[in-house]
This record gives structure tokens, C-alpha cells and sequence, in this order.
């Protein structure tokens, strides 16, 4: 259980003379559900952003263990990130407002239409059938995410946490070994927090992923998480489970400041 | 009684096989427009308003291929009537060069396709505004070689009856054949509608549309930025190309000094009026701007007329932001909401 499947190697980030992540190592195991925590500004979202490779230039270097080969993530283009399984949602939903919720999760299938537009245009059996076992599969997440009869509905006008399912839904799409939720309990209810516990919980053992998660809801990441990475002005601070993180003084510290 | 049930069911299963498919609609859009064709020869229809529908079929096509840049990939092009215009005269060129209709109609689909692309590449360094102005000089550039260079015969080129496959001739000058052409565009309309419907239902529309919508989901879903506003522009070129070739076809006489910068405004107006991401918002939005002044607001306010088809434009925006098509929807809530009261009505009636 424990083979590594993600590994930061003294990643450093700046934008300027702004040192948004500074020489950050850790390592996320398979069929783990790590948490990354830290106050407002201390780089996690930037860590997110260099992982998937909206970031290029940062220093280190991150690895993605597919295969038993340990693939640097540098080498891979942002769009080709998906298509090793590593996916991610965004802080701030980001989701197609004016198509329909399957179709939204047909977007996350991008790369498994192996067919191309000529064969689109003409309708070929073989895109027809290509299309049909793509929307099953979405059919089946969707059902499995309980938002099956919202199904034909835009995603403009859904509320927030169906925007959220959605956007969850979209990531199963591609098959992932690993899914990186940026905030995904921000914005949620505490009803709505409590079901979404659960069903990362699910997600994990129906569809066997590792998660990597930013949550600034204490209760629910100290939950959730087998173990929890805190960083602070993008620094490393520790990575414990989630009891030891609680009592951990340097963590304490960057939360609640010093008693002086 | 029970053949009759019998008749009537197997018509129901036929129909409601053949009805559900997508393609449909668009054909019987197609007939009632091919019958317009014919309608002059029976004195219902006077032959210059077929001619104004055969502009508006033409330019259905055109808008079209706007429609999936603006519409579907935030794109913007004021180049249009630049390739409109390509594949008007350039058909007029290769056919006066002796080039058949059909490999003529090729090589200009293709010489404007790869202008596209430059295009689409170019798009990806500039945006907005200035991507507007790009293509604005494209489109002059285009209109410069038109009237200046003389293989485009200055005022005009003939073109004059066409052959198909080496042997059918078609000239727009005999009533008959005008309708046989007539009824030709609107097959090549229907075409590129059902073309673009399963664009856009595809892999491709939704991409397309993923790119404008949120450029990072995009990429995070493996959507190729580079990949996508190349196919948005080509695509759109070829859509404005085959729309000039249509116009080759039907009138065979082809002006080298229309290809303005006004009319590739008024194309982005078609698409704006009639409907944004909408195939027969766009047919609607060709009638509205180009249609209704040049049908009917010409006989009585003459020159004038642009200036109500001005102040409906306006209105049609102002009430409809997202394109006139958009009432449809309105008629339809409309319809239920009475329907809803008449059976309220019967109910209490009923007790």
C-alpha cells in the first residue's frame, strides 16, 4: 500500500521577488487521501498549479509514478497531465456554464474520443458507438454522485454544490490514479460537507484513486485525511497524521501565532 | 377500424424512429426552403425575392461558420467577406482557367482552409481587440488583391453557366435551371447545417466551447489550446469559402469590389441577432438583417429602409441579448403558462 506515487523534490516557486513555495519536499502514497493545509497565501494552490504543469518554470522536480516508472512531470505538457492520471478540480468552479451537465462530463472524456472530426461529421458507426459507451460511463458516475436527473440541465443556474459534484464527476471521467481537489469543501454547507466526506471516502474505494486535497475546514480534513502535509509562507512545516499535526507546535504556531 | 389502428401504428413506429433522428429537422427546414425555388414559376413569387432568399441561404452558410467562432470558441474574425469573397472569385478564376467546377471548388476550399490556419496560429499569440484587428487586415489585404490584381477582370468576373461532372449545365440566365441552382444551394445549405451540427454536438464543439468558456479547465482536461482555435479558425474559413462558392454557383456573376469590411460586419451582425450557438438562429439572424429590409422595408421607405432595420436590430438586442431565436422559448412558456389556465378552467368547470 505504501509505494510512493507522488513526489515534490525541494520545489521552489517565486513570482518575482515573492517566494510562493520554497524548497517543499513530500511524498503522497497510493490510495492515500492527503490533505495540504496552511494559512491564507502560504502557496498551496501554487504547489497545486505546479503539479499539473500550469507552472513550468519552478525549480526540483515533481514525479508521477505510473507503471512502476517514475515519470518527471516537467517533461509533460499541461494538456497531457490527464492523460497519465492526474487530474484536478480548480479553487473556483470551473465548469462549461451553457452545456449540459453530461455533456460537461463528456469534456473530462476528451481524451478517450479516439475518433476524429471527419469521422464526427459523417457520424460513422464507430464515433456513434464511441459516444454511446462515453455517456454510459458518465451515466454510471453520474448515478454514482446522485445528480443522474440533473443530467440534461446547463450547469448555469445549479446550485453551488452541484456545481462541485459536477466538477468532481468530471475528474472520474478519466480514469485517475490520483484526483487533486482544490477547496472542495469551500462553500458547501455543513450538511453538504458531511456528504462529501463520504463520498471522497467512496471515491477512493470504488475507484481506487490516491486524493491530494487543499481544505481550509479543519474538522473536515482532520477527518478525512490518513495524513496531512502543513506549509506556511511556502515552506515546510510538517507531514503527520492528522492527530500529531494538531499537536504539532510549529503548525500550531502558523495558525494561531506565537504566545509570547 | 382495426387496419385503420394497424395503419396508424405503423406509421407512429416510423415516425417516431425516423423523428428522433437529428438530421431530420434540417431536412424538412430544407424542403420548405427548396420549394421557395420553385414558387416563381407559378406567379405566387416574383423572381427577384428568390433571389433574395438564395442570398440568404448563402449567407446562413457564411454566418454559420462565424457563428462557430463566436458563438462557440470566443473567437472573433472581420475577415469573413475577405473569404467569402475567395471563394467566389477564386472559383470564377479556376473555372475561367478551365479548371471543372468540382476540382476548382477543391482547390479554393483548400488554398482558404491553410489561410485559416495562418490565421488560427496567429490567434494564439494575440487577443481580444487585437485579434480583431488582425483579421480586419486580412480582410483588406484580401479586398486590395480583388480589385487591384488583373486576374480577377477588375469590376467582375463571368462566370457563366456551370457544368457538373462534365455534362449537366446549369446557367442562372434560364428560369428553370435558376431554380434547379436554387434548389442546389439549399442542398449545400442543408449540408453544411447538419456539418455543423455534428460539430458541434461532437468532441470538437464541446472543446471548442470548454476553450472559451475556462481556458484552464480546458487544459486540465487535456484540450489542446493550439489544436482547438487552429480547427475554430480553419473551420470557419472553409465555412465562409464554401459560402463564396455557393455564391459563384447561384448568381455566376461575381463583383470583386463587395468583399467590404461592411459586409463582414453585417455577417457578425447576422450572428449576434439571430443567435449565438443556434443553427437556425443563424438562417434567422441572415433573414433579419439581410431578409426583412431587402423584402419588404425597400418598397415602402426605399433608401431608408436601413435605418428601421437599424432600430430593430437595436430592439432585437436589447430584448433578446442572446439572439433572437432565443423567443422561441418565450412563445413556448407562454403556451404552457395558457394552457396550464384553460386546464385549471376545465377543472373547475369539471366540479
Amino acid at each position: 500500500m505504501s509505494k510512493p506515487l507522488l513526489v515534490l523534490e525541494n520545489v521552489s516557486m517565486h513570482f518575482g521577488g515573492l517566494k510562493a513555495v520554497d524548497n517543499l519536499s513530500f511524498t503522497v502514497n497510493e490510495g492515500e487521501i492527503v490533505g495540504l493545509i496552511g494559512p491564507n497565501g502560504a502557496g498551496k494552490t501554487t504547489v497545486f498549479n505546479c503539479i499539473t504543469q500550469f507552472y513550468k518554470n519552478y525549480q526540483g522536480n515533481i514525479y508521477f509514478v505510473k507503471e512502476d516508472q517514475s515519470l518527471d512531470l516537467r517533461d509533460i505538457d499541461v494538456t497531457k497531465v490527464i492523460a497519465q492520471g492526474l487530474v484536478r478540480t480548480f479553487q473556483n468552479v470551473e465548469l462549461i456554464p451553457d452545456l449540459s451537465i453530461l455533456d460537461n462530463l463528456l469534456v473530462g472524456a476528451h481524451n478517450q474520443f479516439k475518433t476524429g472530426i471527419v469521422a464526427h461529421i459523417l457520424r460513422t458507426k464507430k464515433a456513434r458507438e464511441e459516444e454511446k459507451t462515453l455517456k454510459e460511463k458518465a451515466y454510471g458516475i453520474l448515478k454514482f454522485l446522485d445528480i443522474f436527473e440533473l443530467k440534461d440541465f446547463y450547469v448555469k443556474g445549479q446550485p453551488y454544490g452541484v456545481m462541485k459534484k459536477i466538477e468532481i464527476a468530471r475528474t472520474l471521467m478519466s480514469d485517475p490514479k490520483m484526483i487533486i481537489l482544490d477547496e472542495p469543501a469551500a462553500g458547501l454547507n455543513d450538511r453538504e460537507t458531511d456528504e462529501l466526506e463520504v463520498l471522497i471516502n467512496e471515491i477512493k474505494k470504488q475507484y481506487k484513486t490516491t486524493i491530494l486535497l487543499i481544505e481550509h475546514d479543519m474538522s473536515f480534513v482532520m477527518n478525512i485525511c490518513d495524513r496531512i502535509v502543513a506549509i506556511n509562507f511556502g515552506k515546510f512545516l510538517a507531514m503527520d497524521t492528522p492527530k500529531n499535526i494538531q499537536k504539532n507546535a510549529e503548525v500550531q504556531e502558523a495558525y494561531l501565532g506565537r504566545d509570547e | 377500424m382495426k387496419i385503420l389502428n394497424q395503419v396508424e401504428n405503423f406509421f407512429g413506429i416510423i415516425s417516431k424512429k425516423i423523428g428522433k433522428h437529428p438530421i431530420v429537422p434540417f431536412i424538412l427546414f430544407g424542403l420548405v426552403i427548396a420549394s421557395i425555388g420553385f414558387l416563381p414559376h407559378t406567379g405566387l413569387m416574383r423572381w427577384g425575392t428568390m433571389g433574395v432568399f438564395a442570398y440568404i441561404v448563402i449567407f446562413t452558410v457564411v454566418a454559420m461558420g462565424l457563428n462557430l467562432l463566436l458563438g462557440f470558441s470566443g473567437l472573433i474574425s472581420l475577415g469573413t467577406a475577405g473569404f467569402v469573397g475567395a471563394g467566389a472569385l477564386g472559383l470564377g478564376v479556376f473555372i475561367n482557367l478551365g479548371f471543372p467546377f468540382e476540382l476548382a471548388a477543391l482547390m479554393v476550399l483548400i488554398i482558404a482552409g491553410s489561410m485559416g490556419a495562418l490565421i488560427g496560429l496567429f490567434s494564439l499569440k494575440v487577443e481580444g481587440i487585437y485579434l480583431a484587428i488582425a483579421t480586419l487586415f486580412v480582410g483588406e489585404i484580401l479586398r486590395q488583391i480583388y480589385t487591384q490584381l488583373e486576374i480577377f477582370g477588375g469590376q467582375a468576373i463571368r462566370i457563366g453557366a456551370i457544368r457538373f461532372f462534365g455534362f449537366i449545365e446549369l446557367s442562372m440566365i434560364n428560369q428553370f435551371q435558376r431554380s434547379i441552382l436554387f434548389l442546389l444551394i439549399t442542398t449545400m445549405m442543408v449540408m453544411m447545417m447538419i456539418i455543423m451540427h455534428n460539430i458541434v454536438k461532437s468532441k470538437t464543439g464541446r472543446a471548442l466551447m470548454a476553450m472559451s468558456r475556462s481556458q484552464h479547465a480546458a487544459q486540465a482536461m487535456g484540450i489542446s489550446l493550439l489544436k482547438y482555435r487552429l480547427t475554430a479558425f480553419v473551420l470557419a474559413t472553409l465555412f465562409a469559402t464554401f459560402g463564396g462558392i455557393m455564391y459563384g454557383l447561384y448568381y455566376q456573376n461575381v463583383p470583386t469590389t463587395a468583399w467590404t469590411l461592411d459586409l463582414s460586419l453585417f455577417v457578425i451582425a447576422m450572428v449576434v441577432v439571430g443567435g449565438m450557438k443556434s443553427i437556425y438562429g443563424t438562417f434567422l439572424g441572415v433573414f433579419i438583417i439581410h431578409g426583412i429590409p431587402n423584402l419588404w422595408l425597400k418598397n415602402y421607405f426605399g433608401d431608408i429602409s436601413y435605418i428601421f432595420s437599424g432600430i430593430l436590430i437595436i430592439l432585437v438586442i436589447i430584448f433578446y441579448p442572446y439572439g433572437f431565436v432565443y423567443i422561441w422559448y418565450d412563445l413556448k412558456r407562454l403556451y404552457i403558462k395558457h394552457k396550464l389556465r384553460w386546464m385549471k378552467k376545465q377543472v373547475i368547470k369539471d366540479e
